[in-house]
């Protein structure tokens, strides 16, 4: 591990510096988002019929399938950012405020790729200002999906606005370093700053990241997108109390494993080893571990309860997932890398960033298909099952897996370009580093490489 | 909204500071108003009992207004209406319509006691439905309002297709677009082969699928947009496929799936809806077929195939219902004009004259009806010009009443399934009272005509040897009146009068007995999910799929009539799968 002492330039290298490698990944990037962009055009231009999904019932197929499985996929991913804030702000882990500010972006992020998803998949997408706003004061009493537009929305907007407050303190020092070019925004972030806002700022971020806590995990993942599905009794793979900490679980661990990948890409490109350190990472291993053994967990039960003494639809929605690929791999995916991280604890010399960064990618995948199993299986086995057509069939067509890496590519676009305009590790990361040096910090590092389960 | 202890009312002091503000307003007593409120809360928990209260109150009323017709019970009854959907109703305070119907209410029901029982209302709806601010919902939740529904004979369809195949020419939907569908199944162990004919005429294990029209249904409940609604007027639960934004969460939430998503532009182009329909006339304006006027909103497009990118499922043919079609189409579906059998009775659900009522309430005698070939009074009245007398042998001997149905077995019978359809009419040539055309009506009146006739060649289908010779009453005991008193003339007689006076008319169970033999009966009925709470408008007779019921092959094959039942097979031709699979 690097001793070097972080410094503010250390945090001003994205900004300064552009090498061949952030073009040739923003080019890499632009083009899957360009693809995916072509085939939604075709989309738009053609109909939904160009898709996979069909009519469930009679017509053989299924209405929701990969872009709702990725819509909950990003929503889920998007919590990395208040998991880790959470964990910085409220609860003193000073060890993760290296990456709270990525992990924050990624909220950000994660909720606009959610919100694109939105936007693809419905029919008449013009129609979204009309008649969804013209009767929000109706529908939003009854309708699950109004008040998931509505809870990510103001997840949002509090997120952003937590992030924008807690900028100001850095562009302001840092003013000097920033391009010009960008000036106007530095300006309007900066609006009406004075020293003396600093504490004021820091407590308001506080309860500013408090609501977040209570809102996002409990409200959005644990509330209102479960329950999308979670309050349909006629799907017994749907309904049930236990979709909310299910769907709370799985999205902890892609959020993990979301801000693992980011945080190990700029850790790679700007050499900030002593900034986001091992230590970092094999603290986030562990988080990412235990909500993978709570994701298993909830899985387990929703099998028993499924086999023991189901109902008859019930039984065959069980059934499906004792049988089918696309639950059955990544339940074992996810199975392995808890086996790992697992392993990790009681040999530490097990752990290595490579093989973190794979546990992540794996996490990754197994939830973006195990959400879109999700959705489709449910569909597939209603309670009224009579039909010839049902189960249906699904496969996503090039389009709907093009919008994965499309969309995989408008977040990465993201961190480009907001890393070329404000620092993405936070100035009071950088003062916490250097002024623990000396003893803390190299205690506490040397603490973790020994007892890493002890502190996660 | 928490409740403050200091205030009576449920809602809190800030409720109740607002309605003593409302009353003040009022010319009437203030402290009346609010002594009469608290107990009538009092009232709601049970410490004072409805008529207590009023006898309590009675004299000040008279005071203060004059009059004291308070309707305690309907004012009970009309806060429920009011306070139902206790959410929604919150809400709707806060904003300029809800408070001022709210307020409107009041003053109707006498401000008053309107105070408390409104709060009664809002404390005594335990089942106050979530969704209720929608639209709809008033008429849904009483019984006496129309709601147009059904009632399907299941034992009665013979799997023809023939109204699927109206509803796709009706509407000019896309191939595998089935509004209307139907289906056959076997239960756990049995095959297709195991099915056989149900001796009510149509084929054992039939399912007949329109959408349901839910009185609460899940899809309206869902909606982000009020796109599907439910009509104020009819209780038809429709989309406007110009508000859609095509999230198909409604074919999400539907239990039955009965929805439709329209994937990509409709193989009939808006315009050319009726000139492509048989069944429409080609001058037809498409708007008089596919939009529907609405009190407050003008019209909608709630009818016809659905345009690219928005859902749709049966709409039970609101062109026709509104009367744009002409009033003889008023009460009448596309499919149910199709069914050979007359095995889909449409009408209003809450009419007990309505087909789908006469139908469920007595199915062996709709089937009778819907069996029968009924001829006109006028061939039977020329039969009867060649009659040998007015007695009931002649009348058989020149009238075919055996022709009417292969089941009859001679004349006889024949007129006494008749006379049995009069005896067991409760509505006899009725029909609902917003409907234009019912078919059960339309053949009882036919029935009517040809009893006339009868009646006016001169033979009393009401005396007691009549109806006894049809088997329909207990022969006449004249012979034991005559033992008895054979030798007292003057009793006699009277006697006999009083036999005749005590003639009670026809047995009605006889009667119903002739109409079971004939038709049978129809021991099942049930309502499709009815335990997911959907409160569906389809009644349907015949036996309920079991839980392990699954889709057999029907007797005609939906490709025999150029319809498509799997939509997937089409769809699958515009996915984007790059020839790779």
């Amino acid at each position: 591990m690097s001793t070097k002492s972080p410094t503010e330039a250390d945090i001003l290298r994205p900004i300064k510096n552009t090498s061949k490698t952030y073009f040739i990944l923003f080019a890499v990037a632009a083009l899957a988002l360009g693809i995916f962009l072509v085939g939604w055009a075709y989309q738009l231009y053609e109909g939904m019929s160009v898709t996979g999904l069909s009519d469930w019932g009679t017509g053989g197929g299924v209405t929701w399938g990969l872009y709702i499985g990725a819509f909950i996929w990003w929503v889920g991913i998007a919590h990395g950012g208040i998991i880790l804030s959470a964990a910085v702000r409220l609860l003193g882990m000073d060890r993760y405020m290296p990456v709270a500010r990525l992990a924050e972006m990624l909220t950000l992020a994660g909720l606009s790729a959610a919100g694109f998803y939105i936007i693809v998949h419905m029919g008449r997408p013009d129609r979204m200002v009309t008649s969804v706003l013209g009767h929000y004061h109706i529908t939003v009493n009854n309708s699950p999906l109004v008040w998931d537009v509505t809870v990510i929305t103001a997840y949002f907007v509090l997120t952003a606005t937590y992030l924008g407050l807690t900028l100001r303190y850095d562009i302001t020092r840092m003013r000097d370093d920033l391009p010009e070019i960008f000036s106007p925004i530095y300006k309007v972030m900066t609006l009406g700053y004075t020293k003396e806002e600093d504490d004021v700022i820091e407590r308001m971020v506080w309860w500013v990241a408090l609501a977040i806590i209570i809102m996002a995990p409990l409200l959005l993942h644990g509330g209102v997108i479960p329950w999308l599905f979670a309050l349909l009794s006629t799907y017994p793979g749907w309904f049930g109390a236990i979709q909310g900490p299910q769907f709370l679980t799985i999205a902890l661990t892609s959020a993990i494993s979301g801000v693992i990948l980011i945080s190990y890409a700029f850790r790679r490109a700007y050499d900030w080893d002593h900034i986001i350190t091992d230590d970092v990472f094999r603290g986030l291993l562990l988080w990412l571990g235990f909500f993978c053994l709570l994701f298993l967990w909830l899985q387990l039960q929703q099998l028993v309860s499924g086999s023991f003494s189901p109902t008859t639809a019930h039984e065959a929605a069980t059934a499906s997932k004792l049988s089918h690929p696309a639950y059955i791999v990544p339940i074992t995916m996810v199975l392995g890398v808890l086996a790992f991280i697992f392993a990790t604890t009681i040999r530490p010399a097990l752990f290595t960033k490579a093989r973190a960064i794979a546990a992540a990618v794996l996490v990754l995948v197994a939830t973006l298909v195990e959400k879109t199993y999700f959705v489709v299986a449910g569909l597939w086995y209603p309670a009224f099952n009579i039909y010839e057509a049902t189960p249906g069939d699904y496969f996503p067509s090039l389009i709907e897996m093009s919008s994965v890496l499309g969309t995989i590519g408008l977040v990465t676009l993201f961190f480009l370009a907001i890393s070329k305009v404000v620092p993405v590790v936070e100035l009071h990361a950088v003062e916490h580093l250097r002024g623990d040096h000396g003893h803390g910090h190299e205690d506490e590092t040397h603490e973790h490489e020994s007892e890493p389960e002890v502190k996660a | 909204m928490s409740a403050d202890d200091e205030s009576f009312h449920p809602l809190g002091k800030e409720w109740e500071s607002e309605l003593e503000t409302m009353l003040d307003d009022t010319e009437y007593d203030s402290d009346l108003g609010m002594e009469m409120a608290q107990d009538a809360m009092r009232v709601t928990k049970g410490e004072l009992s409805e008529a207590e209260f009023h006898e309590k109150y009675h004299e000040d009323v008279m005071d203060e207004f004059g009059v004291d017709d308070r309707p305690t019970e309907e004012a009970y009854e009309a806060a429920q209406q009011e306070a139902k959907g206790t959410v929604g109703r919150m809400l709707d305070a806060f904003d300029g319509d809800g408070d001022q119907s709210r307020r409107e209410t009041m003053k109707k029901m006498g401000v008053g006691a309107a105070v408390g029982l409104s709060a009664w209302g809002a404390s005594a709806a335990p089942d106050a439905s979530f969704g209720s601010t929608q639209e709809g919902d008033a008429a849904d939740d009483d019984n006496d309002g129309l709601q147009w529904g059904m009632t399907i004979d299941l034992e009665r369809c013979d799997g023809c297709l023939s109204c699927v195949s109206a509803c796709s020419e009706e509407n000019q939907l896309d191939q595998g677009v089935n509004w209307m569908y139907v289906l056959r199944h076997a239960e756990d162990g049995q095959t297709a082969d195991d099915l056989g004919n149900h001796p009510a005429g149509g084929y054992e294990n039939m399912l007949v699928r329109p959408c349901q029209h839910c009185t609460d249904a899940p899809c309206e409940k869902v909606c982000p947009t009020t796109a599907r609604h439910t009509r104020d007027e009819d209780g038809l639960v429709l989309t406007d496929y110009d508000v859609c934004i095509g999230c198909r969460y409604c074919q999400v939430a539907c239990p039955y799936g009965v929805n439709y998503f329209q994937w990509d532009e409709p193989d009939v182009a808006y315009e050319d809806i009726p000139s492509e329909s048989d069944v429409l006339p080609d001058d037809l304006d498409p708007e008089d077929a596919v939009y529907s006027e609405y009190d407050d909103m003008g019209d909608r497009w709630v009818d016809g195939r659905a345009p690219r990118g928005v859902m749709s499922k049966c709409t039970m043919c609101p062109s026709h219902q509104d009367g744009r079609r002409g009033d003889e189409m008023v009460g009448m579906t596309a499919c149910e004009s199709a069914c050979p059998p007359g095995a889909i009775q449409f009408g209003n659900v809450n009419d007990s004259a309505s087909d789908p009522e006469k139908y469920a309430s007595n199915p062996s005698r709709g089937r009778t009806l819907e069996r029968l070939s009924l001829p006109s009074a006028d061939e039977v009245e020329e039969e009867l010009e060649d009659a040998d007398g007015d007695d009931l042998e002649a009348v058989l001997d020149a009238v075919s009443f055996d022709g009417m149905g292969d089941d009859l077995v001679d004349n006889e019978h024949g007129l006494g399934i008749l006379i049995a359809l009069e005896i067991t009419g409760e509505h006899m040539g009725e029909m609902g009272e917003s409907e234009g055309t019912a078919n059960l009506a339309d053949y009882e009146q036919q029935v009517l005509d040809i009893l006339e006739v009868v009646e006016d060649h001169g033979l009393d289908l009401g005396s007691q040897e009549v109806l006894a010779d049809l088997r329909l009453a207990d022969a006449p005991e004249e012979e034991e009146a005559e033992d008895e008193n054979g030798d007292e003339d003057e009793n006699g007689d009277e006697d006999e009068a009083e036999a005749e006076d005590d003639f009670e008319g026809p047995d009605e169970d006889d009667a119903q007995r002739l109409i079971e033999m004939f038709a049978g009966t129809a021991p099942s009925s049930f309502k499709l999910l009815e335990d997911f709470g959907t409160n569906p408008n389809i009644h349907y007779l015949g036996n309920e799929p079991g839980p392990n019921a699954e889709q057999v092959e029907g007797p005609v094959a939906y490709d025999s009539l150029e319809l498509t039942d799997n939509r997937k097979d089409v769809l699958d031709d515009s996915t984007v799968t790059g020839g790779l699979y």
